[in-house]
């Protein structure tokens, strides 16, 4: 019987130095053209993952605040009702998949997603001729009208799966697609082990062990979207009361 | 049959009640399939992963998938002991070098005007061009004229560079102004030891760090972050607690628990200061400390105590307490730990002309809590495994690099060769290297695989391979605490139309032209060969983590795993002697800061910094790395100028504002300002990297480079560059442009404090 998946992340943020390692380690798997200077002028650019910087405090005891945000894959996910051609919905393996051949670039989605972590094409990608090497076979590179966000790096988990069921002619099971083998390329590239990729059905896992930790929260918990991504709390010893100034 | 109206009634029902069920219950019809499980999407390439180590200071141990020829994404090797599985941005990046569009496609000789983009030509095949170099070798009468810079090399290249060298019988030089001359001077003489030791930040317990940025870009960030993540939630440990001491809020600062924010040149007398309390308030063995103070106890720093100097450091009120009782309570909480207490400095700590007294006040902290070659403590990296890998080429200090230059002004040189150096551009317009090769008797030949502001200047460019398509091996500088070679191979070829020669190939063609077979290096056929009999005297050696029963077996396995290690190869602390800290006191001094006279109220402590991601701007070229946004601003793509909100605010100055930066030489820069909410009220800021002149479609005018305005001042022991040391005069221009930051993009979360985004707890 196939194993039923559910796939989350945990994000440890007392560990995160806001390095930006996983930003460009996600631009590099998932074919994001390259942020131009007129893109960050113009506010259009494009980050699956980004880190957001909270100031908290006045000089001298002034502290930043670094968060990883990317999609949630959230269980009750706001995007998906409002698509009006299911180019966004849900998977079987509780994924918040983008259809993009369906895309007829509405926005309603981008519109509707609390996370701010859809991004729509206003213009076709440009890649030098010579950059085109570079780009990832396993994605497609999405044109002009149609929305693109993160997918946990789905070609690496398909990967993965194909690599156990054809090249080495084994059962998918937990034991088989064990952690590690599938991470999508930010968790793979995080210094600190900030990022924890997993299968939430798996009591075994890691992303299961570290999600019952203490500091535990979900962004905007209280919208009910239901994240397949959880929060771990910054730790700060001096730190008077929960919040943050933006 | 008859069926009364009834009975046609129910079978009518039921016959649409069981569509509905069967349809609702097939699922198939309602499960949308994921685009790259569509048949049209299989990518049916293989794809191989290939290890190999990346580039530049900080060595990391790299995996590169390759398909079909290209390769397509590069990772961490998790075997590799420094890096441990993950990457810096900066060899997520080597693709683009690789395939990058203004790559030169091969040999190229000059023909119009020196210094012109336009004077340069295909000089044809590499056979014809090797021969330009060496007939000018060759007819070079002294040798003595000879001049190779590079940057600094590790490895069998910097043995093959020291032999080429040393037999051609010419000089060499290692050209870098961000350096670490004054750390590695002080790691001699307060641990006398030569390699720059691991810091065991993993299994401490407590770092105070002072001065460099060990999270962002100081000596190997990445392997600092791999033990940053066990210091704060590692499994089975407390969380370790940091204390960072900086006079500009760098990425360290923002991840510490307490920034301590301090005037610049200051640092050396806070960690006496820090001493003192140790000492007065009895916190540590009395045997060391009478070891360390010649029996004087804390009579021998009563200079330094909080209450005496606690004014000059220029350290505010952090949590509502006074200089001295921070200073006390900073000390208290480093003794309480100790054996794994770890003081580490660095960077701007180091870039005075008092660097060396600074740093050597810093590491001596370690000696007093007893940290020194012990776990969560500091960690002496042995030698490397065979002499020929033991070769480290350093830079050369600024005293020393005026000096060369002057010996080019004088006419001296007549041959420079130049490779993985841009000194044209990473020097200080002071030192005027640009005008010094600007003379028709010297013959300037450039390895570099693009043109810049120094091959721009050649008479010959010979393109050297990029990293993914090289051979190499390397020491990792600062190690693990063991021995470590990590290998390098090429993992793809040059793109059609693409012509380059390794360097290291160059050099051995060269040393059989010019007859220096009687060194056994130029009996090398190639490189290859070269790395390979280095290889094998590794083999030969049969211990650590690779050991075969054939050279070949070894080889091989050596190039799978791209990396030979042993975990009994340690570093040696059987010869180490505590030094007198009374000899650091007498080192004491002020830091000699210049720049602008006058009137004060638009003069800054200047205090430049390593960019995230173009670091000394070596990398500014690759497009990555230029939209990478900085950690703490989100600015890409250009540089600015950080100035406190409130002084800015002040001075009528708005973000984004152009303003004229006087430097300590006179000379002036303008650049965009950022209002930054944590820069000391007294400091500005700003990134080397940017300010490139010419060159590539991607470096080339991207704001100014503070390298051009910062005088030469350097550190009274080493020479090095003394560049935190000086002050410049802000004044606002009428101009003003947008900042390309990513802050701002996403719009601001309408949230309530209980909501909050980045939540914070007190409770580990």
């Amino acid at each position: 019987m196939a194993i039923q998946h559910k796939w989350g992340m945990v994000i440890d943020i007392d560990r995160c130095t806001g390095c930006q390692a996983c930003v460009i380690a996600c631009q590099a798997e998932n074919n994001i053209p390259v942020n131009e200077k007129v893109d960050f002028l113009s506010r259009r650019a494009k980050q699956w993952i980004r880190i957001d910087r909270f100031w908290e405090g006045e000089y001298p005891n002034i502290k930043a605040r670094f968060i990883p945000v990317l999609c949630q894959h959230c269980e009750n996910a706001p995007c998906e009702p409002v698509c009006p051609v299911f180019a966004t919905y849900h998977n079987n393996e509780g994924l918040n998949v983008q259809v993009y051949n369906r895309c007829v670039g509405t926005r309603y989605c981008a519109n509707n997603c609390p996370y701010q972590v859809r991004f729509f094409n206003f213009f076709n990608p440009k890649f030098p001729e010579s950059l085109k090497n570079q780009l990832n076979p396993d994605v497609t590179i999405r044109s002009r009208g149609i929305m693109e966000k993160c997918t946990f790096c789905i070609q690496r988990i398909r990967r993965a799966e194909r690599t156990i069921e054809g090249k080495e002619g084994r059962v998918l099971n937990d034991e088989t697609m064990r952690d590690g083998n599938y991470n999508p390329a930010c968790v793979s590239a995080c210094p600190t082990e900030t990022l924890t990729f997993g299968d939430l059905n798996n009591p075994n896992s890691q992303v299961v062990k570290k999600s019952k930790n203490k500091r535990n929260y979900r962004l905007l918990e209280n919208l009910g979207t239901d994240p397949n991504v959880i929060y771990l709390k910054k730790v700060d010893p001096h730190h008077q009361k929960e919040g943050h100034h933006a | 049959m008859l069926i009364s109206r009834r009975q046609f009634l129910k079978l009518a029902s039921l016959s649409t009640i069981g569509a509905v069920a069967c349809n609702f219950f097939d699922e198939e019809e309602f499960i949308a399939q994921s685009p790259v499980r569509l048949p049209e999407d299989l990518v049916t390439g293989i794809d191989n992963w290939y290890a190999t180590n990346g580039n530049g200071p900080e060595t990391e141990g790299l995996l590169v998938r390759v398909i079909e020829g290209r390769a397509k994404k590069v990772q961490g090797n998790p075997l590799f002991p420094t890096n441990k599985g993950v990457s810096s941005i900066r060899s997520e990046a080597l693709l683009q070098e690789l395939y990058h569009p203004d790559r030169l496609s091969g040999p190229m000789v000059r023909t119009g005007p020196r210094g012109s983009k336009e004077s340069f030509v295909s000089s044809g095949d590499w056979d014809k061009s090797l021969e330009i170099l060496y007939k000018k070798l060759y007819s070079l009468v002294d040798h003595d004229q000879m001049l190779m810079i590079t940057g600094a090399k590790r490895g069998s290249l910097a043995f093959l560079i020291q032999e080429f060298t040393n037999t051609y019988g010419g000089n060499h030089a290692v050209c870098k102004s961000v350096d670490e001359l004054v750390y590695e001077n002080t790691i001699k003489k307060v641990f006398q030891q030569e390699k720059f030791p691991h810091f065991d930040i993993a299994k401490s317990d407590f770092i105070l760090s002072i001065g460099g940025d060990f999270l962002g870009t100081w000596l190997s960030p990445i392997k600092h972050g791999r033990g940053w993540g066990e210091f704060r939630q590692g499994e089975g440990r407390s969380r370790g607690t940091l204390i960072h001491v900086d006079s500009r809020f760098s990425l360290t600062a923002a991840n510490a628990d307490e920034w301590l924010p301090i005037t610049p040149g200051q640092e050396g007398k806070l960690a006496l200061s820090i001493a003192f309390v140790l000492l007065d308030e009895g916190l540590i063995d009395k045997t060391i400390a009478d070891d360390l103070t010649e029996g004087q106890g804390s009579r021998a720093l009563i200079d330094f105590a909080p209450d005496t100097i606690g004014d000059q450091l220029g350290i505010p009120h952090v949590r509502h307490r006074s200089t001295p009782d921070i200073i006390r309570e900073t000390a208290r909480a480093f003794a309480k730990h100790g054996q794994k207490s770890l003081a580490i400095g660095g960077g701007n700590a180091a870039a005075h002309t008092n660097g060396s007294f600074n740093m050597n006040a810093i590491y001596l902290l370690n000696h007093l809590v007893g940290s020194v070659n012990t776990e969560g403590g500091i960690i002496f990296n042995p030698s490397a495994p065979i002499p020929e890998l033991n070769v480290s080429l350093k830079p050369n200090s600024m005293i020393e690099m005026e000096s060369i230059t002057k010996k080019i002004t004088d006419g001296g040189v007549k041959l420079l060769l130049i490779h993985g150096s841009n000194p044209v551009y990473s020097m200080p317009a002071d030192l005027r290297f640009k005008e010094a090769i600007n003379r028709d008797d010297i013959f300037v030949v450039s390895f570099s695989s693009f043109l810049d502001e120094t091959s721009q200047m050649a008479d010959l460019i010979l393109p050297d391979r990029v990293t993914l398509e090289s051979w190499s091996n390397d020491i990792p500088d600062p190690g693990p605490g063991f021995q470590v070679v990590s290998m390098g191979q090429p993992v793809v070829n040059p793109l059609p139309g693409i012509n380059p020669m390794a360097f290291g190939d160059i050099l051995v063609r060269m040393g059989h032209e010019l007859g220096m077979t009687d060194n056994p290096t130029f009996n090398n056929a190639s490189y290859y060969d070269l790395l390979r009999n280095h290889a094998n005297r590794l083999f030969s050696l049969q211990r650590g983590s690779i050991t075969k029963p054939n050279f070949d077996a070894f080889w091989n396995t050596l190039l799978q795993r791209g990396v030979w290690w042993d975990l009994e190869s340690i570093g040696d602390n059987q010869t180490l002697e505590i030094p007198s800290l009374i000899d650091t006191i007498k080192q004491k001094s002020e830091p000699a800061i210049t720049g602008p006279s006058g009137s004060t109220h638009n003069i800054f402590y200047l205090v430049p910094f390593e960019h995230i991601s173009l670091t000394d701007g070596t990398n500014a070229h690759m497009p990555w790395l230029q939209s990478t946004p900085d950690p703490i601003t989100s600015v890409a793509w250009t540089s600015w100028i950080e100035m406190n909100t409130d002084t800015a605010k002040g001075l009528a100055i708005k973000e984004g504002d152009i303003v004229n930066i006087e430097g300590a030489n006179g000379e002036t820069i303008s650049a965009q300002v950022y209002h930054h909410p944590a820069v000391p009220p007294t400091v500005v800021s700003m990134p080397f990297g940017q300010g490139r002149k010419s060159g590539d479609v991607y470096s080339k005018d991207r704001g100014p480079n503070p390298m051009e305005i910062l005088g030469m001042p350097h550190d009274k022991h080493t020479g090095s560059l003394a560049w935190a040391s000086t002050t410049v005069r802000i004044t606002k221009t009428q101009e003003r442009t947008p900042i390309p930051k990513f802050e701002g993009i996403v719009p601001a979360y309408a949230t309530s404090e209980e909501e909050a985004i980045a939540k914070v707890t007190n409770e580990s």
